[in-house]
């Protein structure tokens, strides 16, 4: 149960900007998270996924902008706030030369955690991340996905409203990056507020809303399925037909916004509501002597997608420039 | 509970946090420890225990030229300068003993006059020619000092052959006119010395409390240095800014971390020191234990300041090693402080270390601080460098730039 917060986001930003020594890192990012959401902030490296979640947790200043976490600015935050935030750093930070168990203590200290309570609330963030077996290890004995699953431990042992996550799954096995997303879902479900940055664009799936970032700048906010509607135009079936067929049958059928065909028979097809069209396609094909063997809604990955946003950024851009856009 | 005694429970709670998890790293470290703590004080262990403070005689030939009326036995001219001739031979040959003195073979070479008794009566001075290959400067000065102790007791003898002479002379012409034994008239007066410090001066007992309160410095301005840089390098620092604790909890929680282990560590050097080396402790342990913690105070603050301006381990140990440096040369550890200029003697007395051997040197071979402005001076400089590295902590751990 988290504690009660503010009744509108917990996290907004306005218009931050953040240069170093001129550079402009991250440019006028506005977005805002609604408690018991996780955000996505999907990039690139180096796009500033991590400047902007410091920015976010009151470790790094801004040059421009607001920001409001938990109704008050990061620069500024209570001691009573900052004990309901918690922040899992990119890179192991934690120390090699005290066992799991004593790692996840420490965290605890931090937050004014006492021995006697202490111990129990060690125990379930170690089970959480399934490390309660390796806790009287050394953090420099633990392999690098352990050492990832221990430092989120440590995020999560005083039980934070707000976590701000930077790069969880980085260089972790597949199966351990299900695992992980699996428990920030599980976090999410349980009230929590979560920003979690990752340069693995098919994470963005796992997320509620994804901002997705590039040279500091946001290409796009919105829900995962709402993305790939803005890069293909709508929904987008895939039709696979018993013959080669021509695009144009489909031209005129209601709703339908687009046709490719990536293979001879096979057509992909985007439609404003696949609801509705898709018994018009069926009609239309069957009309031109066309056997369809196959119709399922086309999963694009979120690769396909965060290229097509990058490159529709690009466009618009050399539109503005008159065809110059640097990006 | 009220929230005045949960906030002070969750403070004390913090401090502990960093208390255990500093003393946990170093116990986890025991090889780091001994290299960089132990390590150079294992050196000057050895050194203290093997050095003797005795300095070998010079190997000295003396020339005697043939028609001189010098003595010709080398015990004569080695019971002139006492434990610090040891004369090979007494010679003629002067131009032999001149190429021995430049191949090395000897020390020093003493060449007597032809004929002094007669140039005193003559009323003219002689010339005894001393000459030596030094480059030490140590040695340099020892081997003036060897000659003019030397030289002063020639000076003496031959005054009391010449005394001698004119006593006989007089007995001769004018009867006993005279009972003064010409020694006498050579050395009229002789020198009845006595040290009163309570302890005897050794080596080990001077040295023995130098040591232990460089082994204190050392081992907090190191270990606090490496810690901290290693939290601003790791990343760790960013936890601290974002989770509820303050720069005031994470300081003393480190404070009270190595103070608890420069006891330990003063504990074991202090039996050590009296229980197998031997050195006295004639003051108070309480006093002895208060200088040690003003001391690990005064010293905790120049290893924060150390970390604050040091970017990497690398550079945190190499400040820290420089610290030990300037502590050996300026601190009165090797030479007194007042050898040193004036302004000199400032930098000296800004360093923790000067005042802790100066107070503990006083403690335990005098039995009383015989200058307790440096208690104060150890306070101050705490104080004065705890406050500079909170407030320059505070805006560290607050907001990164």
């Amino acid at each position: 149960m988290t504690a009660p917060g503010p009744s509108g986001p917990i996290i907004a930003a306005s218009n931050v900007t953040r240069a170093f020594d001129g550079k402009k890192v991250v440019d006028d990012l506005s977005f805002e998270v609604d408690r018991g959401t996780i955000l996505g902030v999907v990039g690139p490296s180096g796009s500033g996924k991590t400047t902007t979640v410091r920015m976010l947790t009151g470790t790094l200043g801004r040059t421009d902008g607001e920001i409001r976490v938990l109704d008050e600015d990061p620069l500024a935050f209570s001691r009573g706030t900052r004990s309901r935030i918690a922040y899992m750093p990119q890179l192991f930070s934690l120390y090699e030369d005290l066992s799991a168990q004593e790692n996840v203590g420490f965290v605890a200290a931090l937050y004014g955690i006492g021995p006697f309570k202490r111990r129990s609330l060690i125990r379930n963030a170690l089970e959480v991340v399934d490390l309660y077996e390796a806790r009287h290890r050394l953090a420099r004995d633990l392999s690098g996905g352990m050492q990832r699953r221990l430092e989120l431990a440590c995020a999560l042992v005083h039980s934070p409203d707000v976590l701000f996550i930077d790069e969880p799954t980085a260089g972790i096995d597949p199966v351990l990056r299900q695992a992980i997303w699996d428990e920030l879902r599980t976090l999410r479900d349980d009230g929590r507020t979560l920003v979690v940055t990752t340069q693995y664009v098919t994470e963005a799936e796992y997320c509620d809303r994804v901002a997705l970032i590039a040279d500091g700048e946001l290409v796009a906010l919105d829900t995962p399925d709402a993305l790939r509607k803005l890069v293909f135009g709508g929904e987008v079936l895939e039709v696979g037909t018993d013959r080669a067929v021509d695009p144009d049958v489909l031209a005129n059928v209601g709703g339908v916004t687009g046709v490719r065909q990536p293979e001879a028979r096979k057509l992909i097809v985007t439609t404003e509501d696949a609801g509705s069209t898709t018994p018009q396609i069926i009609e239309a094909l069957r009309t031109a002597g066309i056997g369809v063997t196959g119709l399922e809604e086309h999963q694009a990955t979120f690769d396909e997608v965060f290229t097509g946003l990058v490159e529709q950024r690009r466009a618009a851009r050399s539109e503005e420039t008159g065809g110059h856009a640097d990006v | 509970m009220s929230d005045a005694m949960q906030g002070i429970s969750h403070s004390v709670v913090r401090m502990a946090s960093f208390t255990g998890k500093e003393l946990r790293e170093v116990i986890r470290r025991p090889g780091a420890l001994l290299s960089l703590i132990l390590g150079p004080f294992l050196i000057m262990f050895l050194f203290g225990l093997g050095y003797s403070g005795y300095r070998a005689p010079f190997t000295t030939e003396i020339v005697v030229p043939a028609e001189s009326d010098f003595s010709r036995s080398a015990d004569a001219y080695e019971s002139l300068a006492p434990g610090r001739l040891e004369v090979t031979q007494v010679t003629d040959d002067r131009e032999g003993a001149e190429q021995r003195l430049r191949d090395g073979d000897i020390d020093l070479l003493v060449v007597a006059p032809e004929n002094s008794a007669a140039e005193l009566r003559a009323g003219r001075q002689t010339t005894i020619r001393v000459a030596w290959n030094e480059v030490d400067p140590v040695y340099d000065q020892l081997a003036t000092l060897a000659t003019s102790i030397l030289v002063s007791s020639l000076n003496a003898e031959i005054v009391e052959r010449a005394a001698a002479e004119g006593i006989g002379f007089a007995e001769g012409e004018l009867g006993p006119a005279a009972d003064i034994p010409p020694e006498v008239i050579a050395r009229p007066t002789t020198a009845d010395t006595q040290n009163v410090a309570p302890t005897p001066p050794q080596v080990t007992n001077f040295f023995g409390p130098a040591v232990f309160a460089l082994v204190i410095q050392h081992l907090a301005i190191t270990l606090t240095a490496l810690s901290l840089v290693r939290e601003r390098t790791s990343g760790q620092m960013d936890r601290f800014r974002v989770a509820p604790v303050s720069s005031m909890e994470l300081l003393v929680g480190k404070y009270i971390a190595y103070a608890v282990l420069s006891l330990a560590v003063s504990a074991i050097v202090g039996v050590l020191l009296v229980g197998v080396l031997g050195v006295p402790l004639l003051g108070s342990i309480s006093l002895f234990l208060g200088i040690v913690l003003l001391l690990t105070f005064a010293s905790l603050g120049f290893g924060l300041l150390i970390s604050l301006v040091a970017d990497s381990e690398r550079q945190a140990v190499q400040l820290s090693m420089l610290m030990l440096l300037a502590s050996v040369f300026f601190s009165g550890f090797v030479l007194p402080v007042t050898d040193f200029a004036e302004w000199m003697q400032y930098i000296a007395y800004a360093l923790p270390v000067t005042h802790g051997i100066a107070t503990l040197q006083d403690l335990m071979l005098r039995g009383a601080v015989t200058a307790p402005w440096q208690l104060l001076a150890l306070l101050g400089i705490g104080v004065v460098l705890y406050v500079g590295s909170l407030l320059r902590l505070r805006r560290v751990i607050r907001t990164a730039d």
